[in-house]
Protein backbone atom coordinates (compact mmCIF):
# COMPACT_ATOMS: atom_id res chain seq x y z
CA UNK A 1 0.00 0.00 0.00
CA UNK A 2 2.77 3.07 1.68
CA UNK A 3 4.70 2.91 -1.40
CA UNK A 4 8.51 2.53 0.19
CA UNK A 5 9.31 5.35 -2.21
CA UNK A 6 7.11 7.83 -0.59
CA UNK A 7 7.87 6.91 2.63
CA UNK A 8 11.74 7.26 2.03
CA UNK A 9 11.05 10.49 0.72
CA UNK A 10 9.18 11.65 3.39
CA UNK A 11 11.67 10.29 6.17
CA UNK A 12 14.40 11.97 4.32
CA UNK A 13 12.58 15.45 4.28
CA UNK A 14 11.48 15.18 7.76
CA UNK A 15 15.45 14.64 8.44
CA UNK A 16 16.30 17.76 7.18
CA UNK A 17 13.25 19.76 8.24
CA UNK A 18 14.42 19.60 11.81
CA UNK A 19 18.06 18.97 10.94
CA UNK A 20 19.79 19.93 14.46
CA UNK A 21 17.12 17.77 16.15
CA UNK A 22 18.51 15.09 13.82
CA UNK A 23 21.61 15.80 14.39
CA UNK A 24 21.33 15.66 17.35
CA UNK A 25 19.53 12.37 17.99
CA UNK A 26 21.78 10.84 15.35
CA UNK A 27 24.47 11.79 17.86
CA UNK A 28 23.50 10.24 20.87
CA UNK A 29 22.42 7.14 19.34
CA UNK A 30 26.31 7.20 17.61
CA UNK A 31 27.40 7.71 21.92
CA UNK A 32 24.78 4.54 22.56
CA UNK A 33 26.73 2.30 20.25
CA UNK A 34 29.83 3.21 20.97
CA UNK A 35 29.79 2.77 24.68
CA UNK A 36 28.22 -0.36 24.25
CA UNK A 37 30.93 -1.42 22.02
CA UNK A 38 33.27 -0.16 24.50
CA UNK A 39 31.65 -2.69 26.46
CA UNK A 40 32.77 -5.10 24.51
CA UNK A 41 36.02 -3.90 23.49
CA UNK A 42 36.17 -3.81 27.17
CA UNK A 43 35.08 -7.93 27.42
CA UNK A 44 37.73 -8.43 24.39
CA UNK A 45 40.72 -6.66 26.87
CA UNK A 46 39.87 -8.28 30.58
CA UNK A 47 39.62 -11.99 28.59
CA UNK A 48 42.71 -11.32 26.78
CA UNK A 49 44.73 -10.51 30.18
CA UNK A 50 43.20 -13.46 32.17
CA UNK A 51 44.19 -15.71 29.26
CA UNK A 52 47.42 -14.47 29.12
CA UNK A 53 47.62 -15.17 33.25
CA UNK A 54 45.90 -18.62 32.86
CA UNK A 55 48.65 -19.47 30.21
CA UNK A 56 51.07 -18.94 33.03
CA UNK A 57 49.48 -21.07 35.55
CA UNK A 58 50.71 -24.44 36.18
CA UNK A 59 51.96 -26.95 39.27
CA UNK A 60 55.29 -28.21 39.00
CA UNK A 61 56.14 -31.10 41.05
CA UNK A 62 60.25 -31.40 41.54
CA UNK A 63 61.43 -35.35 42.70
CA UNK A 64 63.92 -36.18 44.99
CA UNK A 65 67.07 -36.84 43.10
CA UNK A 66 66.83 -40.36 43.62
CA UNK A 67 63.29 -41.16 41.78
CA UNK A 68 64.30 -42.64 38.74
CA UNK A 69 62.88 -41.81 35.25
CA UNK A 70 60.95 -45.15 35.11
CA UNK A 71 58.92 -44.12 38.54
CA UNK A 72 58.79 -40.41 37.30
CA UNK A 73 56.66 -41.84 34.15
CA UNK A 74 53.74 -43.91 35.88
CA UNK A 75 53.18 -40.78 37.58
CA UNK A 76 52.81 -38.75 34.56
CA UNK A 77 50.51 -41.61 33.49
CA UNK A 78 48.71 -41.75 36.46
CA UNK A 79 48.17 -37.59 36.33
CA UNK A 80 47.46 -37.32 32.70
CA UNK A 81 44.21 -39.79 33.54
CA UNK A 82 43.11 -37.20 35.54
CA UNK A 83 40.07 -35.51 33.78
CA UNK A 84 41.18 -31.71 35.04
CA UNK A 85 45.15 -32.56 33.70
CA UNK A 86 45.23 -30.44 29.99
CA UNK A 87 49.09 -31.13 29.31
CA UNK A 88 51.84 -32.29 31.71
CA UNK A 89 55.60 -31.46 30.51
CA UNK A 90 58.47 -33.79 31.61
CA UNK A 91 61.80 -32.33 32.60
CA UNK A 92 64.15 -34.84 33.42
CA UNK A 93 67.46 -35.28 35.77
CA UNK A 94 69.30 -33.93 32.36
CA UNK A 95 67.59 -31.57 31.24
CA UNK A 96 67.17 -30.06 34.90
CA UNK A 97 71.21 -30.16 35.37
CA UNK A 98 71.76 -28.52 31.69
CA UNK A 99 68.59 -25.85 32.56
CA UNK A 100 70.82 -25.20 35.95
CA UNK A 101 74.17 -25.06 33.86
CA UNK A 102 72.86 -22.50 31.51
CA UNK A 103 71.27 -20.51 34.27
CA UNK A 104 74.38 -20.21 36.16
CA UNK A 105 76.75 -20.05 33.18
CA UNK A 106 78.09 -16.80 34.24
CA UNK A 107 78.96 -18.07 38.01
CA UNK A 108 82.37 -20.27 37.71
CA UNK A 109 81.56 -21.15 41.34
CA UNK A 110 78.62 -22.87 40.80
CA UNK A 111 79.72 -24.64 37.84
CA UNK A 112 82.73 -25.40 39.74
CA UNK A 113 80.79 -27.12 42.72
CA UNK A 114 78.86 -28.78 40.31
CA UNK A 115 81.86 -30.52 38.87
CA UNK A 116 82.78 -31.76 42.44
CA UNK A 117 79.50 -33.71 42.27
CA UNK A 118 79.38 -37.69 41.56
CA UNK A 119 75.58 -37.68 41.57
CA UNK A 120 73.34 -35.30 39.56
CA UNK A 121 71.59 -32.89 42.14
CA UNK A 122 68.57 -32.67 40.46
CA UNK A 123 65.60 -34.47 40.19
CA UNK A 124 63.29 -34.39 37.24
CA UNK A 125 60.56 -32.88 37.63
CA UNK A 126 56.65 -32.02 36.14
CA UNK A 127 55.11 -29.83 34.93
CA UNK A 128 51.40 -29.35 34.81
CA UNK A 129 48.87 -27.30 33.33
CA UNK A 130 45.26 -27.96 34.34
CA UNK A 131 41.90 -27.53 31.34
CA UNK A 132 40.88 -24.61 34.42
CA UNK A 133 42.32 -22.70 36.99
CA UNK A 134 39.64 -24.07 39.06
CA UNK A 135 41.29 -27.14 38.46
CA UNK A 136 44.31 -26.77 40.06
CA UNK A 137 43.54 -26.79 43.56
CA UNK A 138 41.65 -30.69 42.81
CA UNK A 139 45.05 -31.77 40.85
CA UNK A 140 47.17 -30.79 43.75
CA UNK A 141 44.31 -32.52 46.32
CA UNK A 142 45.02 -35.80 44.07
CA UNK A 143 48.75 -35.50 44.03
CA UNK A 144 48.52 -35.14 48.22
CA UNK A 145 46.69 -37.95 49.14
CA UNK A 146 48.52 -40.28 46.15
CA UNK A 147 51.01 -42.65 47.29
CA UNK A 148 53.58 -40.55 45.08
CA UNK A 149 53.15 -37.86 47.29
CA UNK A 150 56.89 -38.81 49.67
CA UNK A 151 58.53 -39.26 46.47
CA UNK A 152 58.47 -35.15 45.47
CA UNK A 153 60.33 -32.72 47.07
CA UNK A 154 58.88 -29.35 46.21
CA UNK A 155 55.49 -29.06 44.69
CA UNK A 156 55.08 -25.59 43.35
CA UNK A 157 51.75 -23.32 42.31
CA UNK A 158 52.80 -20.64 40.88
CA UNK A 159 49.54 -19.78 40.70
CA UNK A 160 48.46 -16.14 39.64
CA UNK A 161 45.32 -16.08 41.77
CA UNK A 162 45.89 -13.43 42.71
CA UNK A 163 46.51 -11.44 39.48
CA UNK A 164 43.65 -13.22 38.21
CA UNK A 165 41.31 -12.29 40.65
CA UNK A 166 42.45 -8.98 41.07
CA UNK A 167 42.29 -8.93 36.94
CA UNK A 168 38.71 -9.77 37.14
CA UNK A 169 37.80 -7.30 39.82
CA UNK A 170 38.75 -4.54 37.94
CA UNK A 171 37.20 -6.06 34.69
CA UNK A 172 34.01 -6.53 36.49
CA UNK A 173 34.05 -3.01 37.88
CA UNK A 174 34.58 -1.13 34.64
CA UNK A 175 32.33 -3.50 33.11
CA UNK A 176 29.75 -2.26 35.95
CA UNK A 177 30.39 1.20 35.06
CA UNK A 178 29.87 0.34 31.22
CA UNK A 179 27.10 -0.91 31.43
CA UNK A 180 25.57 1.59 33.70
CA UNK A 181 26.75 4.24 30.96
CA UNK A 182 24.89 2.03 27.94
CA UNK A 183 21.94 2.00 30.17
CA UNK A 184 22.01 5.94 30.71
CA UNK A 185 22.79 6.37 26.88
CA UNK A 186 20.37 3.93 25.77
CA UNK A 187 17.66 5.49 28.13
CA UNK A 188 18.60 9.07 26.42
CA UNK A 189 18.56 7.51 23.11
CA UNK A 190 14.99 6.34 23.66
CA UNK A 191 13.98 9.53 25.32
CA UNK A 192 14.93 11.82 21.98
CA UNK A 193 14.06 9.34 19.29
CA UNK A 194 10.57 10.00 21.36
CA UNK A 195 10.51 13.59 21.22
CA UNK A 196 12.26 13.46 17.98
CA UNK A 197 9.17 11.62 16.57
CA UNK A 198 6.87 13.59 18.83
CA UNK A 199 7.99 17.05 16.88
CA UNK A 200 7.70 15.26 13.63
CA UNK A 201 4.23 14.16 14.10
CA UNK A 202 4.02 18.27 14.84
CA UNK A 203 5.96 19.71 12.02
CA UNK A 204 3.78 17.58 10.22
CA UNK A 205 -0.10 18.19 11.87
CA UNK A 206 -1.01 19.43 9.00
CA UNK A 207 -0.06 16.55 6.49
CA UNK A 208 -1.47 14.64 9.08
CA UNK A 209 -4.80 16.40 9.10
CA UNK A 210 -5.59 16.14 5.71
CA UNK A 211 -4.35 12.23 5.78
CA UNK A 212 -7.05 11.81 8.04
CA UNK A 213 -9.55 13.53 6.60
CA UNK A 214 -9.22 11.99 2.79
CA UNK A 215 -9.11 7.96 4.30
CA UNK A 216 -5.13 7.88 4.43
CA UNK A 217 -4.85 4.06 6.47
CA UNK A 218 -3.43 4.12 9.48
CA UNK A 219 -0.47 2.76 8.61
CA UNK A 220 -0.13 5.15 5.71
CA UNK A 221 0.10 7.61 8.46
CA UNK A 222 2.23 6.12 10.87
CA UNK A 223 4.65 3.80 8.67
CA UNK A 224 6.81 6.73 7.67
CA UNK A 225 7.43 8.06 10.97
CA UNK A 226 8.41 4.88 11.97
CA UNK A 227 10.82 4.78 8.99
CA UNK A 228 12.34 7.98 9.82
CA UNK A 229 13.13 6.65 13.52
CA UNK A 230 14.52 3.31 11.52
CA UNK A 231 16.76 5.63 9.35
CA UNK A 232 18.13 6.96 12.31
CA UNK A 233 19.30 4.25 13.73
CA UNK A 234 20.49 2.99 10.64
CA UNK A 235 22.66 6.03 10.19
CA UNK A 236 24.05 5.99 13.65
CA UNK A 237 25.00 2.26 13.05
CA UNK A 238 27.00 3.47 10.19
CA UNK A 239 28.90 6.67 11.52
CA UNK A 240 29.43 4.62 14.67
CA UNK A 241 31.08 1.39 12.70
CA UNK A 242 32.75 4.83 10.90
CA UNK A 243 34.68 6.12 14.49
CA UNK A 244 34.85 2.56 16.44
CA UNK A 245 37.21 1.23 13.95
CA UNK A 246 40.05 3.71 13.44
CA UNK A 247 40.36 3.67 17.49
CA UNK A 248 40.23 0.03 17.02
CA UNK A 249 43.49 0.54 14.77
CA UNK A 250 44.79 3.19 17.38
CA UNK A 251 44.42 0.70 20.48
CA UNK A 252 45.58 -2.85 19.11
CA UNK A 253 49.50 -1.86 19.17
CA UNK A 254 48.90 -1.08 22.94
CA UNK A 255 47.52 -4.38 23.06
CA UNK A 256 50.45 -5.94 21.54
CA UNK A 257 52.64 -4.21 23.89
CA UNK A 258 50.82 -5.01 26.80
CA UNK A 259 50.14 -8.50 26.32
CA UNK A 260 53.50 -9.29 24.78
CA UNK A 261 51.82 -11.70 21.81
CA UNK A 262 49.98 -11.03 18.64
CA UNK A 263 47.68 -13.25 19.61
CA UNK A 264 44.64 -11.25 20.95
CA UNK A 265 43.74 -9.01 17.77
CA UNK A 266 40.86 -6.89 18.74
CA UNK A 267 40.33 -5.69 14.15
CA UNK A 268 40.12 -9.30 13.80
CA UNK A 269 37.83 -9.88 17.11
CA UNK A 270 36.08 -7.17 15.53
CA UNK A 271 35.94 -8.38 11.99
CA UNK A 272 34.71 -11.57 12.85
CA UNK A 273 31.91 -11.04 14.73
CA UNK A 274 31.04 -8.25 12.39
CA UNK A 275 27.19 -9.01 12.23
CA UNK A 276 26.98 -10.71 15.72
CA UNK A 277 28.26 -7.27 17.40
CA UNK A 278 26.65 -4.59 14.97
CA UNK A 279 24.08 -6.72 13.88
CA UNK A 280 23.02 -6.99 17.19
CA UNK A 281 23.26 -3.61 18.49
CA UNK A 282 21.35 -2.65 15.62
CA UNK A 283 18.83 -5.03 15.66
CA UNK A 284 18.12 -3.98 19.67
CA UNK A 285 18.67 0.09 18.29
CA UNK A 286 15.91 -0.42 15.73
CA UNK A 287 13.88 -2.03 18.78
CA UNK A 288 14.11 0.84 20.63
CA UNK A 289 13.66 3.67 17.88
CA UNK A 290 10.40 1.94 16.66
CA UNK A 291 9.33 1.34 20.34
CA UNK A 292 9.94 5.06 20.56
CA UNK A 293 8.11 6.27 17.91
CA UNK A 294 5.10 4.28 18.76
CA UNK A 295 5.09 5.31 21.79
CA UNK A 296 5.09 8.99 20.51
CA UNK A 297 2.63 7.90 17.41
CA UNK A 298 -0.13 7.03 20.11
CA UNK A 299 0.23 9.65 22.08
CA UNK A 300 0.22 12.41 19.67
CA UNK A 301 -0.83 10.86 16.41
CA UNK A 302 -4.89 10.42 17.60
CA UNK A 303 -5.84 8.38 14.40
CA UNK B 1 -28.82 6.12 2.89
CA UNK B 2 -27.66 8.09 5.80
CA UNK B 3 -29.54 6.82 9.07
CA UNK B 4 -29.74 8.41 12.26
CA UNK B 5 -31.71 6.73 14.91
CA UNK B 6 -31.90 8.28 18.09
CA UNK B 7 -28.11 9.84 18.76
CA UNK B 8 -27.41 12.06 21.28
CA UNK B 9 -24.05 13.33 21.65
CA UNK B 10 -22.44 14.29 25.34
CA UNK B 11 -19.10 15.72 25.22
CA UNK B 12 -17.66 14.88 28.85
CA UNK B 13 -18.48 15.80 31.72
CA UNK B 14 -21.93 16.93 30.52
CA UNK B 15 -21.48 19.11 27.65
CA UNK B 16 -24.77 17.80 25.72
CA UNK B 17 -24.55 18.84 22.12
CA UNK B 18 -27.17 16.45 20.51
CA UNK B 19 -30.32 14.58 21.74
CA UNK B 20 -32.29 12.23 20.21
CA UNK B 21 -31.47 13.41 16.42
CA UNK B 22 -33.71 10.83 14.09
CA UNK B 23 -32.99 11.85 10.38
CA UNK B 24 -33.11 9.38 7.16
CA UNK B 25 -30.99 11.01 4.15
CA UNK B 26 -32.10 9.35 1.07
CA UNK B 27 -29.04 8.57 -1.54
CA UNK B 28 -28.81 11.99 -3.84
CA UNK B 29 -30.92 13.96 -1.75
CA UNK B 30 -29.59 17.87 -0.77
CA UNK B 31 -29.66 18.50 2.06
CA UNK B 32 -29.00 21.31 4.47
CA UNK B 33 -28.65 21.68 7.94
CA UNK B 34 -28.91 24.89 9.59
CA UNK B 35 -28.75 25.81 13.38
CA UNK B 36 -27.58 28.71 15.58
CA UNK B 37 -23.93 28.41 16.37
CA UNK B 38 -23.27 25.77 19.24
CA UNK B 39 -26.22 24.17 18.15
CA UNK B 40 -24.90 20.71 17.09
CA UNK B 41 -24.14 20.95 13.57
CA UNK B 42 -20.68 19.90 13.62
CA UNK B 43 -20.73 17.89 16.11
CA UNK B 44 -23.55 15.67 13.57
CA UNK B 45 -20.93 15.87 10.54
CA UNK B 46 -17.99 14.37 13.17
CA UNK B 47 -20.17 11.64 14.20
CA UNK B 48 -21.38 10.93 10.48
CA UNK B 49 -17.27 10.50 9.28
CA UNK B 50 -16.81 8.46 12.62
CA UNK B 51 -14.86 11.31 14.27
CA UNK B 52 -16.54 11.61 17.21
CA UNK B 53 -18.62 8.08 18.42
CA UNK B 54 -22.22 8.69 19.23
CA UNK B 55 -23.48 8.15 22.96
CA UNK B 56 -26.65 6.98 22.06
CA UNK B 57 -28.54 5.69 19.25
CA UNK B 58 -27.31 4.30 16.05
CA UNK B 59 -25.81 5.66 12.92
CA UNK B 60 -25.99 3.58 9.76
CA UNK B 61 -24.42 4.70 6.46
CA UNK B 62 -24.69 3.22 2.78
CA UNK B 63 -26.10 0.20 5.19
CA UNK B 64 -23.13 0.16 7.03
CA UNK B 65 -23.75 0.42 10.97
CA UNK B 66 -20.69 2.81 11.67
CA UNK B 67 -21.82 3.28 15.39
CA UNK B 68 -19.06 1.49 17.20
CA UNK B 69 -16.42 1.44 13.55
CA UNK B 70 -13.26 0.05 14.21
CA UNK B 71 -10.48 2.36 13.94
CA UNK B 72 -9.18 -0.16 10.99
CA UNK B 73 -12.25 0.75 9.32
CA UNK B 74 -12.18 4.66 9.42
CA UNK B 75 -10.49 4.98 6.12
CA UNK B 76 -12.57 3.09 4.36
CA UNK B 77 -15.60 5.34 5.59
CA UNK B 78 -13.78 8.09 4.95
CA UNK B 79 -12.86 7.20 1.38
CA UNK B 80 -16.78 6.85 0.77
CA UNK B 81 -17.75 10.22 2.71
CA UNK B 82 -15.96 13.62 0.86
CA UNK B 83 -15.73 16.37 3.60
CA UNK B 84 -15.01 19.99 3.34
CA UNK B 85 -14.66 23.13 6.07
CA UNK B 86 -14.83 26.68 6.19
CA UNK B 87 -10.91 26.94 6.74
CA UNK B 88 -10.26 24.42 3.60
CA UNK B 89 -7.46 22.46 4.91
CA UNK B 90 -5.35 22.66 1.84
CA UNK B 91 -1.56 22.42 2.71
CA UNK B 92 0.05 26.27 1.77
CA UNK B 93 3.56 24.48 0.55
CA UNK B 94 2.04 22.10 -2.21
CA UNK B 95 0.37 23.93 -5.24
CA UNK B 96 -3.01 22.73 -6.72
CA UNK B 97 -2.16 19.89 -8.74
CA UNK B 98 -0.44 18.58 -5.12
CA UNK B 99 -2.74 18.93 -2.88
CA UNK B 100 -5.44 17.42 -4.54
CA UNK B 101 -2.80 14.57 -5.59
CA UNK B 102 -1.78 14.27 -2.06
CA UNK B 103 -5.12 12.81 -1.04
CA UNK B 104 -4.58 9.92 -3.75
CA UNK B 105 -0.88 9.66 -2.65
CA UNK B 106 -1.77 8.43 0.88
CA UNK B 107 -4.35 6.40 -0.23
CA UNK B 108 -1.84 4.58 -1.77
CA UNK B 109 -2.92 5.18 -5.54
CA UNK B 110 -0.64 4.74 -8.60
CA UNK B 111 1.53 7.64 -10.15
CA UNK B 112 -0.68 6.94 -13.61
CA UNK B 113 -4.39 6.74 -11.62
CA UNK B 114 -3.20 10.17 -10.23
CA UNK B 115 -2.53 11.94 -13.31
CA UNK B 116 -6.04 10.67 -14.59
CA UNK B 117 -7.96 11.83 -11.70
CA UNK B 118 -6.75 15.22 -10.73
CA UNK B 119 -7.31 16.89 -14.04
CA UNK B 120 -10.99 15.43 -13.74
CA UNK B 121 -12.06 16.94 -10.69
CA UNK B 122 -10.37 20.24 -11.71
CA UNK B 123 -12.58 19.94 -14.70
CA UNK B 124 -15.58 19.95 -12.49
CA UNK B 125 -14.62 22.47 -10.17
CA UNK B 126 -13.82 24.77 -13.23
CA UNK B 127 -9.71 25.30 -11.92
CA UNK B 128 -8.20 23.86 -15.18
CA UNK B 129 -5.40 25.56 -15.86
CA UNK B 130 -4.74 26.69 -11.82
CA UNK B 131 -3.32 23.88 -10.68
CA UNK B 132 0.44 25.53 -10.40
CA UNK B 133 -1.00 27.77 -8.26
CA UNK B 134 -0.05 27.65 -4.73
CA UNK B 135 -3.50 28.20 -2.49
CA UNK B 136 -1.87 31.66 -1.30
CA UNK B 137 -2.37 32.48 -4.85
CA UNK B 138 -6.02 31.89 -5.10
CA UNK B 139 -8.89 33.87 -3.96
CA UNK B 140 -11.17 31.94 -1.14
CA UNK B 141 -13.48 30.53 -3.38
CA UNK B 142 -10.98 28.82 -5.41
CA UNK B 143 -9.40 27.27 -2.25
CA UNK B 144 -12.75 26.33 -1.06
CA UNK B 145 -13.21 24.94 -4.77
CA UNK B 146 -10.04 23.13 -4.60
CA UNK B 147 -11.48 21.88 -1.14
CA UNK B 148 -13.93 20.26 -3.06
CA UNK B 149 -11.90 18.74 -5.69
CA UNK B 150 -9.61 17.11 -3.04
CA UNK B 151 -13.01 15.69 -1.47
CA UNK B 152 -13.93 14.17 -4.91
CA UNK B 153 -10.70 11.99 -5.69
CA UNK B 154 -12.46 9.32 -4.31
CA UNK B 155 -15.82 9.66 -6.19
CA UNK B 156 -17.64 9.38 -2.28
CA UNK B 157 -21.53 9.00 -3.02
CA UNK B 158 -22.03 11.62 0.16
CA UNK B 159 -20.25 15.20 0.19
CA UNK B 160 -20.47 17.25 3.49
CA UNK B 161 -19.79 20.78 3.28
CA UNK B 162 -19.33 22.55 6.79
CA UNK B 163 -19.97 26.00 6.45
CA UNK B 164 -17.93 25.79 3.32
CA UNK B 165 -18.95 29.28 2.53
CA UNK B 166 -18.38 30.93 5.89
CA UNK B 167 -15.47 32.74 5.41
CA UNK B 168 -16.32 33.73 1.58
CA UNK B 169 -17.83 37.23 0.43
CA UNK B 170 -21.02 36.61 -1.61
CA UNK B 171 -19.93 36.26 -5.31
CA UNK B 172 -17.70 33.50 -4.01
CA UNK B 173 -20.44 31.92 -1.79
CA UNK B 174 -23.12 31.83 -5.26
CA UNK B 175 -20.20 30.36 -7.10
CA UNK B 176 -19.63 27.43 -4.55
CA UNK B 177 -23.12 26.77 -3.45
CA UNK B 178 -23.66 26.56 -7.91
CA UNK B 179 -20.92 23.79 -7.45
CA UNK B 180 -22.75 21.75 -4.62
CA UNK B 181 -26.07 21.42 -6.44
CA UNK B 182 -23.68 20.63 -9.73
CA UNK B 183 -22.36 18.00 -7.66
CA UNK B 184 -25.59 16.76 -6.52
CA UNK B 185 -26.88 16.56 -10.21
CA UNK B 186 -24.38 14.23 -11.21
CA UNK B 187 -25.59 11.87 -8.38
CA UNK B 188 -23.54 12.88 -5.20
CA UNK B 189 -25.82 13.38 -1.76
CA UNK B 190 -24.82 16.65 -0.36
CA UNK B 191 -24.90 17.65 3.05
CA UNK B 192 -24.55 21.09 3.44
CA UNK B 193 -23.87 22.46 6.62
CA UNK B 194 -24.90 26.68 6.74
CA UNK B 195 -25.98 29.62 8.83
CA UNK B 196 -26.34 31.79 5.59
CA UNK B 197 -29.62 32.93 5.30
CA UNK B 198 -29.39 33.63 1.44
CA UNK B 199 -28.11 30.98 0.67
CA UNK B 200 -30.48 28.28 2.63
CA UNK B 201 -33.35 30.37 0.87
CA UNK B 202 -32.07 30.47 -2.33
CA UNK B 203 -31.83 26.73 -2.87
CA UNK B 204 -34.79 25.91 -2.40
CA UNK B 205 -34.30 21.92 -0.72
CA UNK B 206 -34.80 20.24 2.39
CA UNK B 207 -33.47 22.10 5.38
CA UNK B 208 -33.20 20.44 8.71
CA UNK B 209 -33.23 23.08 11.49
CA UNK B 210 -31.25 22.01 14.50
CA UNK B 211 -31.88 23.52 18.19
CA UNK B 212 -30.31 23.17 20.86
CA UNK B 213 -29.02 19.89 20.29
CA UNK B 214 -32.88 18.38 18.56
CA UNK B 215 -34.05 18.74 15.57
CA UNK B 216 -37.08 21.55 15.28
CA UNK B 217 -38.35 21.26 11.75
CA UNK B 218 -37.12 19.23 8.90
CA UNK B 219 -38.83 20.07 5.36
CA UNK B 220 -39.22 19.35 2.21
CA UNK B 221 -38.25 22.64 0.65
CA UNK B 222 -37.48 24.84 3.56
CA UNK B 223 -36.34 28.21 4.52
CA UNK B 224 -34.06 29.48 6.78
CA UNK B 225 -36.48 30.90 9.94
CA UNK B 226 -34.54 31.06 12.73
N1 LIG C 1 -14.69 18.58 21.62
C1 LIG C 1 -15.63 19.15 22.38
N2 LIG C 1 -15.61 19.02 23.72
C2 LIG C 1 -16.56 19.57 24.47
N3 LIG C 1 -17.58 20.26 24.00
C3 LIG C 1 -17.67 20.41 22.68
C4 LIG C 1 -16.70 19.88 21.79
N4 LIG C 1 -17.04 20.19 20.52
C5 LIG C 1 -18.17 20.90 20.62
N5 LIG C 1 -18.55 21.04 21.90
C6 LIG C 1 -19.78 21.70 22.37
O1 LIG C 1 -20.87 21.06 21.79
C7 LIG C 1 -21.84 21.99 21.38
C8 LIG C 1 -22.13 21.86 19.89
O2 LIG C 1 -20.95 22.23 19.17
P1 LIG C 1 -20.87 22.19 17.59
O3 LIG C 1 -19.52 22.50 17.21
O4 LIG C 1 -21.47 20.93 17.12
O5 LIG C 1 -21.83 23.42 17.22
P2 LIG C 1 -22.14 24.04 15.77
O6 LIG C 1 -23.59 23.95 15.60
O7 LIG C 1 -21.26 23.44 14.74
O8 LIG C 1 -21.74 25.55 16.00
P3 LIG C 1 -21.15 26.60 14.91
O9 LIG C 1 -22.30 27.03 14.09
O10 LIG C 1 -20.64 27.72 15.77
O11 LIG C 1 -20.09 25.91 14.16
C9 LIG C 1 -21.29 23.34 21.77
O12 LIG C 1 -21.86 23.72 22.98
C10 LIG C 1 -19.84 23.13 21.93
O13 LIG C 1 -19.32 24.01 22.90
MG1 LIG D 1 -19.79 24.14 13.42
Amino acid sequence: MASPYRILTFAWQSFWRNIWLSLVTITIIVLTFISINFLVVINFITDAAIKVLQEKVDISINFKPDVLEPQVQEIQTYLSALTQVKEINYISQKEALENFRQTHSANQLVIDSLAELENNPLGASLQIKAKNLDDYSEIITVINNSKYNNLIAVKNFDDNQLYISKTKNVSEYVKKIAVFASGFFILVAFLIVFNTIRVAIYTHRQEIGVMKLVGATNWFIRGPFIVEAIFYGVIACILAILIIYPFLNFLQPYLVKFYLTEDFNIINYFNENFWQIFGLELLVIIALTIVGSIIAIRRYLKV
Amino acid sequence: MIIFKNISKIYPPDIVALKNINLHIKPKEFVSIVGRSGTGKTTLVKILVAEEPPSKGQIIVGGWEITNIRESEVPSLRRQIGVVFQDFKLLPKKTVFENIAFALEVCGTDRIKIKEVVPQVLKIVGLTGKEDRYPIQLSGGEQQRVAIARALVHRPKILVADEPTGNLDSINTREIVDLLLKINEFGTTVVLVSHNREVINSINKRVVTLDNGTVISDQKFGKYFL
